[in-house]
Order: C-alpha cells, then structure tokens, then sequence
C-alpha cells in the first residue's frame, strides 16, 4: 500500500494535490467557525435585548394577584356584607361546535345548570364571529364546577367575585351594594370604598407549555387587601328595627316609613333601616325608589318634634319654667292675620302641660317670649339646617332659613315645626341634646366604646326638665301612652305634619315619634317616621310610638340594659321531672 | 496532558447534567409549591363562602321567621326574663341577685329572642355577660 492518497481512479486526477488547497479549505471552514461564534457572542451577551424579549412573550406572563374587597361587619363582627368566589362564564363562539351531538347535550345540561333556557344559550352562542361572550356572570361555585366537569371545548370560567349579604333587606339602603365589577354604588359600600376596595398586586411568571408556573421572575407586587369596615350598626337592633318598622308601614298602608336607633351614650348608631326595602343580593332589585336610605335623604318638616327644642331654649334662657302658666284659650291664636289651631282648646295649661298635650297655641305663645336669633341658635347648634358629620351619600342638610328673614308668622310656625326641613337622622341627632344631659352629641356611622363628648347646649337641669316633659307625653293624659313599653320608663315627643304639596298642603301626613329610655338614664334614642299613612289614622302618637315600644324594648334587652321599672313575672313553674 | 483534559471535560458534562437536573427538581418543586399556595387560596375563599352562607342561615329575619313557624316560639320579654348581677366574688360563685322578677324554676316559656340571640351570635366565641336569662 502506498502511503499516497488516490482521490479517484481516474488517471487526469492522479496528479498530486498542492498542500495550499487543502489549507485553504481549512482556513475557510475555520473562518466560518469564528463568525458563527463571534456572532452567537453578539447575540448573546451584546445585543440580547431582542431575543430576551421574544423569549419572555412565549413563555413569561404577569399575573394579577385579586386583592379581596374588605368585609363590613357589624359591631359585634358578624358579617354584612363580604365577597365570595363566583365565576363568570364565558366562550369563543366559534370554538363551540354547536352541530356535534355530544356538544348539544353538553350544552342542554349548561342551559339548565345556569338557569337559562336552551334558547337562549343559543343565541349568545350564534354569533360566530365573535371571539368573546359572557354565557353568565358570577356564577355560584358549586354550578361553575358541575359546568367545568361538562368540559365544553370553547366554553371558559373567569374568576369573580360577588358581593354577598346575609342581613338581605333589613339593612340594604345602609350598607350599599356594588357593581357587577365590585365597586361600591351606594351606602357604607360607596362611602367606603376606597378603604375596602384595595390594590390589586401582580407577579411576573415563567410558565410551561402546560400552563404551569415554573419560575418567578423580576418583583412580585404584593395585593395591598382591601380593609374591614366595622360598623357601629347591631345586627341584632338592625333587624328588630326593620321588623317592627316593616309591620308598621304595611299595617298603616303607608308610603314608607325610616327608624333610627342611637347610643345616647357613645352617639353610636346602632340602627338605620327604612321600608320598603330591597335585597340586595338580588341585581334585578337594584332600581328604584326603595335603594333611598330615606333616613338621611329624605327631609320633612317635623312638626310637633319641634316643640320641644322650643320650650328648652325658653327654659334655658329662664324666660319660663316647668310650672309657669299658659293660656291656651280658646285653642286658636292669631298672629298677624293667620291662625293657628290646636287638636282642640287644652284651658290653661303649664309648660310641661304644653309638651305633654303638643299644643300649638302654647308653643306660640313661648315663641313670643323669644327672639327669632334665639330659636335659630338653639335650632343650629342642635344640627337642624346645618351639615350632618356622618358622610353618607346623598345625606341632606335640611332647610333653616337665616333668622333675620323669618316673619312673625313663621316664627310661630317654627315653634311647632312647620316652616324648616330636617331628615330623621337630623331629628334623632337633635335629640341626643335631651338624652345627653344638655349636650349634642357627634353621630358615629363607626364603632366607638368610649362615651362621646359632646357639644353644650343646654343645660344639665333644663336636659332633666325636658325629659320629664317628654315622659309625660307617654303618660296619661299625654299624646303617646302607646310608647310605653313593659320594664323600662320612656319619654319622647309626637310629631304629626301635613306634607306639603307644591306651594300648599296636601292631605297627606307624616307621623313622628322620636323618644329615649331609660328616661332617667337614657342608652338610646329612637326616632320613628312614618310617611303618608292611609289607614288607622296618622297621628304619630298612634302610628309611631307603637314602633317605638316595640323597638326599644328589644333593643335595651339585647343591650342588656336592667329594666328600671317593675314587672310583673310571667314566670310559670312547672314541676320538672329530671331524669338521670 | 491529554488525560487531563478528558477528565476535565467529563466533570464538565457531569456538573452541566447535574445542573439541568437541578433545574428541573426546583421547577418541580417550584410548581408543587405554587399549586400548594393556589390550593391554600382557594380554601381561604371557600372559608369565606361557608362564613357568608352561615351567617345568611343564621341570620336574625330567618332565625326569627323558623322559630315562630316551625317552634311557635315567642319574643322574649322583660316578663319571662331574669336579670342577674355578675360578681366576681370569692368562690367564683356568680350569685344572683338584683332580680327583676322573682325567681321561677326556670321552666319558663321558651324565648324566641334568646334563642335568636344564640342562633345569630353563629359559633363567634360568646363571652358571658350579666344579664344573661338563666
């Protein structure tokens, strides 16, 4: 064997390859090996930025992380409002194969899960251009996992929440609702919702062909949860409040009817609820008049409820006393062209006679021993026609006109609340002056534990004197014996107002009770609205006060307050056997 | 030197694979922990819904509506109620006293609101407080 290397058989290639060739062909290969890795070394480390990119759109995903809306609780911490999981249904139309078979009995089992005829699943599904359609929004987590066991190629699931609440109407214009995206629209949940919403966080994934996260990239953005709001509202009075106000408002075949229940101690509100009312949980209900918190949006003149803001400012500028006499004779007065009437003539009666029977007349004649200022300082300072603390939206500032354009007429009506405006919330407000020993207290929508400081404005001892007053009122003889209640001693002021209409006054009435008990001691303030009742009468003494009763003995029995009057046991023994 | 080099460059491929192979094992583990963590959200919202659902159950207008239908139970009263004073004395022995009513036998009618009471209070630790009826 030569050691020469033959190429080919053939003899015109025989000839002898110069070495120069062949190193050529090595330089040029080598050459080509070194652009390459010059190349790769550009790519990679110098100019990376683009391919980095294209990698990470493949394969690298931000997620959202959800941040959960707060809950509101009530003061004890039981839940009134919270969201739960409900996921929202969607599809690519034209990714479900309507035809196959298979598919239409899927489908006729989605229909029926969600609660929609077959139809008109169909019809969502028909248009085929579309990429997107929402099937049904929030659904209940049980259907949304029988729907994804059904496996309908096309057919998807987005996480969502829905807004749950478990007290339903009994507090619904109170607590608000939300959107369909979570967002408050009304109530605490509008008034609050920047601190219950907070921030949703987001993560930056590497994920696999499977979908699954393999790895965390970059920062990871934590969800800043959205906060609990505790309310001052007792779930509890909430509901007694509703329940009572609720069998009222139907029985008297009102319009509508609020009540509010206040801590005279702390100014916490422990209840608001107004009827008729609406279920939140239920979207379609969510229009209407009944989403109103009439409460506090909602004003009227207030009638005789007035009266006694009256005599206290009389009594606090010694201009009378509890005794000092009144000569309401002969039920009617003219002032300056136009009468005023009482129910019917009351003779001769005492300051406290004249809040005991709410005589117009009597009510007049002390307005004439005060100035007009004098009333609009007692007025205002007591909240009437000024701004209520408690942000709430739509709440209202009532109407108290400048002192120095009432007419002498008007001054006499203001006496016995004609001719200014105030919500029930304004009213309830006013009269924590009474029950708070002669200072107004601020109004918490809140929990509070300590006692509120409030603002003087009578007097310790014209507070005590009026609340004697106003527990005659619900004594004999008085406007409103319907506002006792077995255990406790209460007191409080009727009110019975014609609504006005356009420039005149209509026949229409709103009845008023606003009261408080224990009346020695008060825990609470009660104020009771009716609007336009049509049957039994419209007297508030007679529609409201029986509210009134019902609800604070309920309410002091849940707060546990001892009762301060007698009662008669209706304790009935029974021989028990026991058995071991 | 060859010899060296040959070692050299198979620990080089061993240490790659046993690389690639712990990359792998953290992905691995990476996933089961991100499951786990979804996993745990999702019991926390299942937390959530079954905390909503029993307050619905246990909420007073349907406590109150079952208790008068089906247990023809009543308000409870100041008339059927005994107050008693908590006195943290000697013995611990709350004794009663400053009772509203006399004592009965306790076999009073049964108290629709008590039992609203502990029916809408739903298993939230209830602490004792005065006045409780017996």
């Amino acid at each position: 064997m030569s050691r020469s290397v033959r190429y080919a058989s053939s003899p015109l290639l025989a000839s002898k390859t110069p070495v120069w060739r062949s190193k050529f062909i090595v330089a040029a290969i080598a050459l080509g090996f070194v652009v390459l890795a010059a190349r790769s070394a550009y790519i990679q480390v110098v100019d990376n930025a683009f391919f980095l990119k294209q990698g990470e759109v493949r394969f690298a995903r931000t997620l959202t992380l959800p941040a959960y809306r707060g809950r509101i609780l009530d003061r004890n911490g039981q839940i009134l409002a919270s969201s739960v999981l409900a996921p929202s249904i969607w599809a690519v139309p034209e990714d479900v194969d309507r035809e196959n078979p298979a598919v239409r009995a899927k489908l006729k089992q989605v229909a029926r899960l969600l609660g929609m005829s077959q139809q008109e699943l169909d019809k969502k599904l028909r248009n085929d251009d579309k990429t997107f359609v929402w099937i049904k929004r929030q659904v209940d987590q049980p259907i949304a996992a029988a729907i994804a066991k059904l496996d309908v190629k096309g057919l998807y699931q987005r996480t969502d929440y829905k807004r749950q609440y478990p007290q339903a109407d009994a507090a619904a214009q109170l607590v608000g609702f939300t959107n369909i995206e979570d967002n408050g629209q009304d109530g605490i949940e509008l008034e609050f919702n920047k601190q219950l919403a907070g921030k949703a966080g987001s993560r930056r994934v590497i994920k696999d062909r499977f979908g699954r996260v393999v790895e965390d990239i970059g920062e990871q953005v934590a969800p800043v949860e959205g906060k609990d709001i505790q309310l001052s509202i007792d779930g509890q009075v909430q509901f007694f409040a509703y329940q009572k106000l609720r069998d009222a408002v139907v029985k008297a075949k009102a319009e509508s009817g609020s009540i509010i229940v206040i801590d005279a101690v702390t100014g916490d509100l422990l209840a608001m609820a107004n009827y008729p009312s609406f279920d939140p949980n239920n979207r379609k209900d969510l229009t209407g008049e009944q989403l109103r918190n009439r409460a506090m949006t909602d004003v009227g003149e207030p009638g005789s409820t007035m009266k006694p803001f009256t005599i206290a400012t009389a009594l606090q500028l010694g201009r009378v006393t509890p005794q000092t006499v009144i000569d309401t004779r002969p039920g009617r007065i003219t002032v300056t062209g136009a009468t005023i009437h009482d129910d019917s003539d009351f003779g001769i009666l005492t300051v406290q006679g004249v809040i005991q029977k709410s005589s117009n007349v009597g009510a007049t004649k002390i307005s004439q021993r005060l100035s007009a200022q004098e009333m609009w300082d007692t007025f205002t300072s007591v909240g009437f026609g000024q701004k209520p603390q408690i942000t709430f939206p739509g709440a209202v500032t009532g109407r108290l006109r400048p002192w120095r354009t009432w007419r002498p007429i008007e001054k006499a009506t203001m006496s016995y609340g004609y001719g200014l405006s105030a919500s029930l919330l304004q009213i309830a407000h006013a009269y924590t002056a009474f029950a708070h020993d002669g200072s107004v207290i601020p109004i918490s929508l809140l929990k509070t534990e300590a006692p509120a400081v409030g603002v003087p404005v009578f007097s310790p001892k014209v507070a005590l004197e009026v609340r004697q007053m106003l527990h005659m009122v619900t004594g004999p003889g008085g406007t409103a014996p319907l506002a006792q209640t077995v255990g406790y001693s209460v007191g409080g002021k009727t009110g019975t107002a014609r609504k006005q209409a356009g420039k005149g006054y209509s026949n229409k009435y709103r009845a008023w009770f606003t009261g408080m008990a224990p009346i020695d001691k008060p825990r609470i303030v009660v104020a009771v609205m009716i609007n336009a009742p049509s049957s039994g009468g419209y007297f508030g003494g007679l529609l409201a006060a029986p509210v009134f009763s019902e609800v604070v003995q309920q309410t002091l029995r849940i707060m546990n307050v001892p009762p301060d009057l007698a009662v008669k046991p209706d304790i009935v023994a029974q021989s028990v056997r026991e058995t071991s | 030197m060859m010899r060296l080099n040959l070692v050299l460059l198979l620990a080089v491929l061993a240490t790659a694979l046993y690389l690639v192979n712990t990359q792998y094992q953290s992905r691995l583990l990476f996933t089961a922990l991100d499951r786990a963590n979804a996993e745990a959200q999702k019991l926390a919202q299942d937390t959530e819904t079954l905390q909503v659902e029993k307050r619905t159950q246990a909420a007073p207008g349907r406590v109150d509506q079952l208790a008068r239908a089906k247990l023809q139970m009543r308000p409870a009263s100041l008339a059927i109620t005994q107050y008693v004073t908590y006195d943290a004395g000697e013995n611990g022995h709350p004794p009663a006293q400053e009772s509203a009513v006399p004592q009965g036998n306790g076999a009073g009618p049964a108290s629709l609101a008590n039992g609203v009471a502990a029916a809408a209070k739903g298993g939230a630790a209830s602490k004792p407080f005065p006045g409780a009826p017996r």
